[in-house]
């Protein structure tokens, strides 16, 4: 016998049942739309990531200090503007160097009063370093720096708060009670991954321990001539810290690293998705057993006349099994269906490209196909070993 | 031994274990059908006539004894061959019917087939034939539900005959008929025995039984009577 008859019963005994197929069918729907969704949308974010990341300016031939041994533990902050003075001497590629150190600053022009989300001292290099433009005014000197003019920079955000729509440039406003001039406003950066880039001041670095209280550096961002020169950067970097602080209290990424870093963090959050999914596939196996067997009980009778009549074993077993499998495969293909459909919406909504998981949705078929076999062949075992004079005085 | 048997059993036994006690249903049951022939079996209710139908139908094994059936011997068969045989050298008609309520007519005549392998334009075309044979070619379309108690019992004679068996085995067959419609399947069963299609009929209808040709009484699992109606 071949499968395209037992698939015909099969398709007609779920028709003809159509409420109940459709609520075994459901769980599946949902293990699979939602694996679906969330790995495309993991894809999704992943992507957007990356071009962040080489958004930033930030080529291959970078490299930042972060403080603390590795990342897993909230740091000590260790490195201060005598580390950085010391890299300029020792490290022969550097290009350009921002140390930045991150503080809590309360603006004050008049008796306007605003707090940005990131006041921050670095160096005269900010500009070049990372690829920012400013839009208006200029952005502080390297004399600047060492002079420790109380310059500031500051985001189109700040300047909205502040001043409106007039402009900042040669203004006088406070940071934590101490006076400076506005010389320069940054060019709009929009928004990273939920934080406002615009909403920013930015002093000298040299000005930070007085202004912002706080003397210990965040991240120190070097740029190197070329991305050649980044293994040797980076040894130097490590005895130029390592001579200094006596033990190594600093970590150091490349480009790479970071990028790494982000699609750990992605990816594992897509394993724990998928193994939700997985179990969420099995609980909707289980169900699918367990609506066979009752299915099996309910129709002993048709089985028995089925076998009156000349159905062999294999002929009923194919029947149940091929059941199964057209609720778990239907159940996975309209899975598919609206877990891309809700990848994209949401992407769409987000204003993020969706990358749809094609690898995920044959993935999540094939699983539903297995599924549907193994939580399928059981009742189906019954179904056929039935004894047909039983079945036939089956009463329901 | 003469080829022209269809049936023959030989000491057929039929023994039931319902815990530590041994029912026997057929107690060393012989009996000799040929070709064209119209039996009933008759008796009361328990005497194993219904078990030796199962039997005969090689639906059940006997404990006991051999059973040929166009002189194969059945006894030494596996499930799958069994369900070969039921198949294609017998056709069931029930005292319920025992349509499958979601086909209609049309498809549950031609069920036999489909675990026979044959083609649906085969399939279609014998089918319609027997539906023309048994009056019903306006019901083709019309579920088992949609159709009286003697329509339905035409759809299974329809079904039983459409792999041309050796035998059509009938158990009761107007056991659920009202007079009028078990006289006419009773009739359908005439004419088909005329056409020399071997009829095997349990009942315990003295008036019904007397139709066939032959008579075979079972008391306890014995045969105690085996007689020509004349």
């Amino acid at each position: 016998m071949n499968l395209l008859e037992p698939s015909k019963l099969a398709l007609k005994s779920l028709f003809s049942n159509k409420l109940r197929s459709f609520l075994t069918t459901l769980g599946v729907i949902i293990g699979v739309s939602s694996v679906i969704t969330l790995v495309s949308m993991g894809e999704g974010a992943k992507s957007y990531i990356l071009n962040q990341v080489s958004g930033w300016g930030v080529g291959a031939n970078s490299l930042t200090i972060h403080p603390g041994k590795s990342d897993s533990t909230m740091p000590e902050l260790t490195l201060t503007y005598g580390d950085t003075i010391a890299l300029r001497n020792k490290v022969d590629s550097i290009v350009y160097l921002v140390p930045e150190f991150i503080g809590k600053g309360q603006l004050k022009y008049g008796k306007k009063e605003y707090k940005p989300s990131f006041t921050m001292g670095v160096s005269s290099d900010y500009p070049l370093a990372i690829n920012q433009k400013v839009a208006e005014g200029r952005f502080f000197s390297r004399a600047d720096e060492a002079g420790r003019k109380r310059m500031a920079v500051i985001g189109k955000t700040v300047s909205r708060k502040l001043f409106g729509e007039a402009s900042p440039v040669g203004e006088r406003i406070k940071i934590n009670r101490t006076g400076f001039f506005v010389t320069g406003v940054l060019e709009e950066k929009g928004a990273m991954m939920t934080f406002d880039m615009d909403d920013m001041v930015l002093i000298p670095a040299t000005l930070a321990p007085l202004v912002l209280g706080t003397s210990k550096i965040w991240e120190i961002f070097l740029t190197l001539e070329s991305e050649k020169d980044v293994p040797l950067a980076m040894k130097q970097v490590e005895n130029t810290l390592l001579a200094r602080h006596k033990k190594k209290d600093f970590h150091i990424h490349t480009q790479e690293g970071i990028i790494d870093i982000y699609n750990n963090i992605l990816n594992a959050l897509t394993g724990i998705v998928s193994a939700i999914a997985a179990i969420s596939l099995l609980v909707g196996g289980i169900g699918i057993m367990n609506i066979m067997l009752v299915s099996v009980t309910e129709r002993t009778r048709e089985i028995g006349i089925r076998k009156a009549i000349g159905a062999k074993r294999n002929d009923i077993f194919l029947q149940f099994v091929i059941e199964s499998v057209m609720i778990t495969m239907s159940g996975a293909l309209i899975g598919v269906v609206i877990g891309t459909g809700a990848a994209w919406g949401i992407m769409t909504y987000l204003k993020l490209q969706a990358v749809i998981a094609y690898g995920a949705a044959a993935l999540a078929c094939f699983g539903a196909l297995l599924v549907g076999v193994f939580f399928g062949v059981y009742p189906a075992m019954r179904a056929a070993r039935l004894d047909p004079v039983e079945a036939l005085r089956f009463e329901t | 031994m003469s080829g022209n048997n269809v049936v023959r059993i030989q000491d057929v036994k039929k023994i039931y274990r319902m815990g530590k006690m041994e029912v026997a249903a057929l107690n060393g049951v012989s009996v000799d059908i040929s070709r064209g022939e119209f039996v009933s079996i008759m008796g009361p209710s328990g005497c194993g006539k219904s078990t030796l139908m199962h039997i005969l139908g090689c639906l059940d094994r006997p404990t006991e004894g051999k059973i040929f059936l166009d002189e194969v011997d059945v006894g030494g068969l596996d499930d799958n061959q069994l369900a070969d045989i039921r198949n294609k050298k017998v056709g069931f008609v029930f005292q319920t019917f025992n349509l499958l309520p979601k086909l209609n007519a049309i498809e549950n005549i031609e069920l036999p087939l489909i675990y026979a392998g044959i083609s649906l334009e085969e399939r279609r075309r014998r089918a319609l034939e027997l539906l023309e044979l048994v009056g019903l070619k306006d019901r083709a379309n019309h579920r088992p539900s949609e159709l009286s108690g003697g329509q339905s019992q035409r759809i299974a004679i329809a079904r039983a005959l459409i792999n041309n068996p050796s035998i059509i085995l009938a158990d009761e067959p107007t056991g659920n008929l009202d007079s009028k419609s078990g006289a006419e399947i009773i009739h359908l069963f005439k004419e088909l025995n005329e056409k020399g299609i071997t009829l095997i009929m349990v009942t315990h209808d003295q008036d019904i039984g007397r139709n066939s040709k032959r008579i075979v009484r079972l008391k306890d699992g014995l045969i105690i009577e085996d007689e020509k109606v004349k």
